[in-house]
């Protein structure tokens, strides 16, 4: 066969400019590029259906622009703008004469590819099933109106022109039936992702959602893909800071020193030492004992004293035991040991300087006895108490692990969040019941 | 196969099918009718406009289980349309439908319309209108009405089971199904008939001879 042109001519009634079919035997309108004039293609002679004054609207993707999606290569023929009185969307017709019609759907700046189906969807549990996948209601009864148009298609198009129309939706996916009263069509968008329908056709990559936008009913949250994919990470991370309390959370090298102090009588200080923190900082442990402190209190100030800069770290603890009978029976209160932190000491080494002062508690009576011989009150020797104070390298701060682990759930805690925003936003558009906790879940399942 | 001189313009026109009777002439657009003794002209078939269909006279393919190669062409329009319905020889002899439109085909085999019919093609039958998404039972099966409308024949070329004049005007009624089977009914003031079939892509056909569209690359179909 002779090579003949696919693309035909045909004078514009209305401009008189020579206007290109693309699609000659399926196109039964055609605006004109030039003046938007609507042409009537269906019968030999063209005839002019609509005069516009208005010139063709600027597109995003020019008619005639061809572009691959998906393995397949399209030319954008047509393009209309439709309203449901509440949002406006483009809708762009594709065109290859092997394989079809698609319809590129374009809104807020998000495009969706939609195919006409052949098998009309099933009804079951109040959803529509399409190859086993089933699709919510979310819109009941809109009317999409025409506002403008420019290109050819293949039914006569005419501004003003008006479906019924009801969509189903499923993350990513949008199932909508349009009907008049001669035709009943089922199209299946889906959303494309960014770089494909850039790669396609060039247009701008569709905006990020934040709080307080109007996401489409078929957008998928982006937060889903992101929670998932921080599961991993933050198992990982979990595990790590496990290895890292066991590891380096681990007290070394204890040393326990001991000293007796009398009860209500003079503070004693001790020295011991030396301690030594061979390099960086360390943390250290000091874990303090009054073993049989009884009816009573030791105070216990401990100062780590580096030898050579005089710098001083202080702890303190206060171990103390009470016990004694009641109506209820025995009773005893107060703990006999205290474990010390200090965190962060520098290189060095270091003097640990213990201040202990034990106190009796109870009235005179019990505690002073008259002293005939001394001819005075005095204090009935009270045991001594023995203090213990065992220092360790090392420390472990488990309030550290759980900022640390506190700090790793804060990024997917956020993203549940926002997530929830989305999904509100989006569900806010639902018509018929308010959306609930399963609507949530749905919007949580994979594209 | 057969070649009868075309009464009109006495070029040879080939029949490929013993069975049907109708063949456009290739030169003059006679309806050529083929009788017992040779042929007789039966008007002329208008011109077909331009379009740029995939298929053409002389693409093979497969089709309900067996071989086929389309013959002839019948191009129906609407008020607000066209489409082409493509008549393929089937390796057994018997003919089908290759419907297409929209950039949507349909393979149909005519069926006897019998009783007792559907409710819903009794109501047509009788003349009464369906509206779109009323749901029918055909043969046993689910269907349901997606487009009704009143077309009239535009053009038609190569071979054909009936004399296809234009300007002739049919009923047609689409129904479909949850499987993509379809179903198509089509009455003149004289009689009804039933088409029953499947939609199909171009790849389902693992089609041949295609037609070369310059500027646009023919898919490798297997």
């Amino acid at each position: 066969m002779a090579e003949e042109a696919t693309v035909r001519t045909l004078a514009c009634p209305a401009c008189g400019g020579t206007v290109a079919i693309r699609a000659a035997g399926y196109t039964v309108t055609l605006a004109c590029e030039y003046c938007g004039s609507l042409i009537d293609v269906a019968h030999p002679d063209a005839r002019l259906i609509t005069r516009y004054a208005e010139a063709q609207a600027s597109l995003t993707i020019p008619l005639g622009t061809r572009g691959s999606l998906r393995g397949v290569e399209w030319e954008a023929i047509g393009w209309l703008e439709r309203t449901d009185g509440w949002a406006a969307w483009e809708e762009y017709l594709l065109f290859n004469p092997y394989h079809g019609y698609r319809w590129l759907i374009a809104q807020d700046g998000q495009w969706s590819l939609g195919t006409m189906l052949t098998a009309t969807p099933r009804y079951d549990g109040g959803e529509m099933i399409v190859d086993g996948r089933s699709y919510s209601s979310f819109y009941h009864d809109n009317r999409a109106r025409v506002t403008r148009v420019v290109g050819e298609f293949y039914w006569r198009v005419k501004v003003g022109e008006e479906v019924r129309s009801r969509d189903y939706v499923r993350p990513g996916f949008m199932l909508s039936l349009e009907e008049d009263d001669r035709e009943q069509s089922w199209t299946l968008s889906e959303l494309l992702l960014a770089h494909e329908i850039r790669q396609a056709f060039d247009v701008p990559y569709p905006p990020r959602w934040w709080p307080g936008m109007t996401p489409l009913a078929h957008q998928p949250s982006p937060y889903v893909q992101r929670i998932r994919s921080w599961v991993p990470i933050g198992a990982i991370t979990i595990v790590a800071l496990l290895v890292l309390l066991t590891l380096f959370g681990r007290t070394m090298q204890p040393q326990t020193f001991g000293f007796p102090v009398t009860p209500d009588g003079a503070s004693v200080s001790q020295s011991f030492g030396p301690i030594t923190v061979p390099v960086g900082r360390q943390a250290m442990t000091v874990e303090t004992l009054t073993s049989n402190v009884e009816q009573g209190w030791v105070d216990i100030d401990i100062a780590f004293v580096n030898r050579k800069t005089q710098e001083s770290y202080e702890a303190y603890a206060l171990n103390e035991h009470y016990s004694g009978y009641d109506s209820d029976g025995g009773w005893s209160e107060g703990s006999r040991s205290q474990t010390l932190k200090v965190a962060s000491l520098p290189a060095g080494t270091y003097d640990l300087v213990v201040d202990a002062q034990a106190h009796h508690w109870g009235s005179s009576a019990d505690s002073s006895s008259w002293n005939p011989i001394a001819g005075r009150y005095e204090t009935v020797s009270q045991p001594p108490v023995d203090v213990s104070l065992t220092v360790a390298r090392g420390a472990r701060f488990l309030s550290n692990f759980w900022l640390a682990l506190l700090l790793v759930l804060v990024p997917p805690l956020l993203m549940l969040v926002l997530h929830i925003l989305f999904e509100n936003a989006r569900l806010a558009q639902k018509d018929g019941p308010d959306p609930d906790a399963s609507d949530w879940i749905r919007g949580m399942a994979n594209p | 196969m057969q070649t009868v001189a075309c009464p009109q313009c006495g070029a040879d026109v080939l029949f490929r099918s013993p069975a049907l009777p109708v063949r456009v002439c290739g030169y003059c657009h006679a309806l050529v009718v083929r009788r017992a003794q040779g042929a007789q002209a039966m008007g002329e078939a208008a011109v077909l406009p331009f379009d740029i269909s995939p298929i053409q006279i002389g693409t093979m393919g497969h089709c309900f289980g067996l071989d086929f190669e389309i013959i002839g062409r019948v191009r129906w329009s609407w008020e607000d349309g066209a489409w082409n319905e493509w008549l393929m020889l089937m390796a057994d002899g018997d003919h089908a439908w290759l419907g297409e439109a929209m950039g949507q085909f349909m393979a149909l085999r005519e069926v006897e319309l019998k009783n007792p019919m559907a409710k819903v093609l009794r109501r047509l039958a009788n003349g009464t209108t369906v509206v779109p998404g009323e749901k029918a039972t055909i043969s046993g099966h689910d269907y349901v009405v997606t487009d009704i409308r009143t077309v009239t024949c535009l053009a038609c070329e190569g071979e054909l089971p009936f004399t296809a004049p234009s300007g002739w005007e049919a009923l047609s009624v689409d129904f479909r199904n949850k499987d993509g089977w379809c179903a198509s009914f089509q009455k003149d003031r004289r009689e009804a008939s039933l088409y029953l079939g499947h939609y199909v892509t171009l790849a389902d056909l693992s089609p041949r001879n295609l037609r070369t569209l310059p500027g646009w690359t023919m898919p490798a179909y297997g």
